[in-house]
C-alpha cells in the first residue's frame, strides 16, 4: 500500500474484477430526477470517497449501490445475499443509530444474526470487531451510557463483524467533533490494514476524502436545474498513512477543490 | 418539597379525611344510614374474609379480570401493531374501528347476555372491549412513531422479512408506549369488573349489589377498598416488570 508510483489505490488492480460496478444509475423522488447516468467500479480492497455538496445526493447513491433503494434505471452489480458466514456488505450510518434496547454486544450481533454461527460463535466474532475499535470493555454496556465517538465506533464493528466484501460508510464522522472526528479518521486508516473489505465513504469533507481514500469521486451537477452525476475522478497518489503531514496533501486537497469548484 | 416531607402531607390528607368523616358520623352531622363509619370497616372486612365470602368473591372476579384483560390486551396489540406495519390492513380496518370505537364496553351487555347467557366468560368479553381499546391506540402509535432509521438498520444487515423487522425492530422499538397501554389496561379491567358483575355474574360487582340492595353501606365499602387495593397490588407489580423490560433506557 506504501508504494504511490505504482498503480494507485488497488496494486493487485487488473486481475481483480469489481466487487461493484453501477452503471447509468438514475434515481430520484416525486417527479424531481436527483442522480443520472452515474458510474462506479469498486476493486476489492479500495477505498473509494464519494464528495460533493450537501444535497447533490451522495447519501441516495449510496443507497442505490446498496439496494436499500432501487434505482430508476441503469444496473448495479455487488455481491448480494450471504455466505455461511459473511455478507457481501454491511453499512456505517452518518448516526450511531444502535438499538438502544440491545446492549453494546447484542448490537454487534445483529447482522450475525441469520447467518450459520453457534450462539458461541456468534458471541466472539461480535467481541473481536469490538477489540479492534478498542470496546471490548464495553460489550455488556447499554449504548446510552457511551459517548458519541464510542457508539460511532459499536457502529463501524458491528458493520465489520459481518465481514463484508464492500463498507459503505455514509458520512459516519461528520456528527462527531473535531478532536473525536480525527481520532476515528485515524482509526479507520488503521484499521483498513486489517480488513478486506472495499470501501465507500460518502463525505462532504474534502480533506477528509484526501486523507483516506486511494480515489475521490466527485458527485456534481453540470447545472444547477440537473440531476447530479460523476463531474470528477482523483487518483490519490500520497502515501497510506500519515498523509496528512505530507508536503503534497494541501495541493491535493486544492486540485479536488478545483474540481468541484467548476461544479 | 422534599419527599419525606411529601409523604408525610400525603398520609395527613388521608388521616384528616378518615377522622373528619368519623367525626362527621359521630357528632349526628351525617345520617348513619348513608354512609358506614370507617372505624367499623376493620371488622367488617374481618367478617367477610372469615366467613370465607371475600376470597370467594374476590377469586371469581380475579378470574374474568385475568382472562378479559389478557384477551383483550392480546388482541388490542395484535391488532394495533398489525395496522400500523401493514398498510392494506390498516386501510380496511380503518372505518370499522372508527365505528365502533365510541361504543362504550357496557354498551356490549345485551349482546354478552345474548352470545354468552349470565355466565363468567360474558363478564370476561365486556372487560376485554375497554382493554382492547386501549392497547390497541397505545400499540399502534407506538409502532407509527418508531424511528424509520431503525428498519433501515435491520434491513442492511440482512433482516429484510416482515417477521425478522417485527421481533428485532418494531416491538422492541415501540415497547415503551405498548407497556403504557398495557398498564392503563390494567386499571381499565378493574373500572368495568364491577360493573360487568353488576348483572347477576357471581363477583365483587355483585356482592356490592346485595349488600346495597341491604343498605349494608359497611360491606360496600369493603369491597370498595378491596378494588382499590388489588388495583394498587397489580400497578406495582406491573410497573416492577416495567422497569425490568425498560432497563435500556436512559
Amino acid at each position: 500500500m506504501n508504494q504511490p508510483d505504482t498503480a494507485q489505490g488497488h496494486d493487485a488492480g487488473s486481475d481483480d474484477a469489481p466487487v461493484l460496478t453501477a452503471r447509468g444509475i438514475r434515481l430520484g423522488f416525486s417527479g424531481t430526477t436527483v442522480l443520472d447516468g452515474v458510474d462506479l467500479a469498486v476493486h476489492p480492497r479500495e477505498f473509494i470517497a464519494i464528495v460533493g455538496a450537501s444535497g447533490v445526493g451522495k447519501s441516495t447513491l449510496l443507497r442505490a449501490l446498496t439496494g436499500l433503494l432501487t434505482p430508476q434505471a441503469g444496473r448495479v452489480s455487488i455481491p448480494h445475499g450471504r455466505d455461511a458466514d459473511s455478507r457481501a456488505w454491511s453499512m456505517v450510518f452518518q448516526a450511531p443509530r444502535l438499538f438502544p434496547w440491545r446492549r453494546v454486544r447484542a448490537n454487534v450481533e445483529l447482522g450475525l444474526e441469520g447467518l450459520e454461527l453457534s450462539r458461541d460463535e456468534r458471541r466472539r466474532r461480535a467481541l473481536e470487531p469490538l477489540a479492534l475499535v478498542g470496546l471490548e470493555g464495553m460489550a455488556e454496556r447499554w449504548p446510552h451510557t457511551l459517548s458519541g465517538g464510542q457508539q460511532q465506533r459499536v457502529g463501524i464493528a458491528r458493520a465489520l463483524a459481518v465481514r463484508p466484501r464492500v463498507l459503505f460508510m455514509d458520512e459516519p464522522f461528520s456528527a462527531l467533533d473535531a478532536i473525536t472526528r480525527r481520532r476515528l479518521q485515524q482509526e479507520l486508516i488503521d484499521l483498513r490494514q486489517r480488513t478486506e473489505a472495499a470501501i465507500v465513504f460518502v463525505t462532504h469533507d474534502i480533506e477528509e476524502a484526501v486523507l483516506l481514500a486511494d480515489r475521490v469521486v466527485v458527485l456534481g451537477r453540470e447545472a444547477a436545474n440537473r440531476p447530479a452525476s460523476v463531474v470528477a475522478r482523483h487518483e490519490i497518489t500520497l502515501p497510506a498513512t500519515e498523509r496528512r503531514d505530507h508536503p503534497d496533501f494541501a495541493d491535493t486537497v486544492q486540485a479536488v477543490e478545483a474540481a468541484i469548484g467548476e461544479h | 418539597m422534599s419527599r419525606s416531607r411529601h409523604t408525610l402531607l400525603s398520609l395527613g390528607g388521608l388521616a384528616g379525611f378518615i377522622a373528619l368523616w368519623e367525626l362527621a358520623l359521630r357528632s349526628g352531622l351525617l345520617p348513619g344510614s348513608l354512609v358506614p363509619l370507617p372505624s367499623v370497616i376493620p371488622g367488617v372486612l374481618w367478617a367477610e374474609i372469615a366467613d370465607g365470602i371475600w376470597l370467594e368473591v374476590v377469586t371469581a372476579s380475579l378470574s374474568h379480570y385475568a382472562v378479559g384483560v389478557l384477551i383483550g390486551s392480546l388482541l388490542g396489540i395484535a391488532v394495533g401493531v398489525a395496522a400500523a406495519l401493514l398498510p392494506r390492513f390498516n386501510a380496511v380496518h380503518a372505518w370499522l374501528a372508527r365505528l365502533l370505537r365510541p361504543i362504550p364496553p357496557l354498551a356490549w351487555i345485551p349482546f354478552a347476555i345474548i352470545w354468552f347467557g349470565i355466565n363468567p366468560s360474558a363478564a370476561a368479553f365486556i372487560i376485554s372491549i375497554g382493554v382492547f381499546w386501549i392497547n390497541y391506540f397505545a400499540s399502534h402509535s407506538a409502532v407509527r412513531s418508531v424511528d424509520p432509521g431503525y428498519d433501515e438498520v435491520a434491513r442492511a444487515f440482512g433482516h429484510v422479512g416482515f417477521l425478522s423487522r417485527l421481533t428485532r425492530v418494531s416491538l422492541p422499538a415501540a415497547a415503551p408506549g405498548i407497556l403504557s397501554g398495557l398498564r392503563a389496561g390494567l386499571g381499565q379491567g378493574w373500572m368495568t369488573v364491577v360493573a360487568a358483575e353488576l348483572f347477576g355474574i357471581p363477583g365483587i360487582g355483585q356482592r356490592m349489589m346485595e349488600a346495597s340492595s341491604l343498605l349494608a353501606t359497611d360491606i360496600v365499602v369493603v369491597y370498595m377498598l378491596t378494588i382499590a387495593g388489588l388495583y394498587a397490588l397489580f400497578d406495582f407489580l406491573f410497573v416492577l416488570l416495567q422497569r425490568r423490560l425498560l432497563r435500556w433506557q436512559p
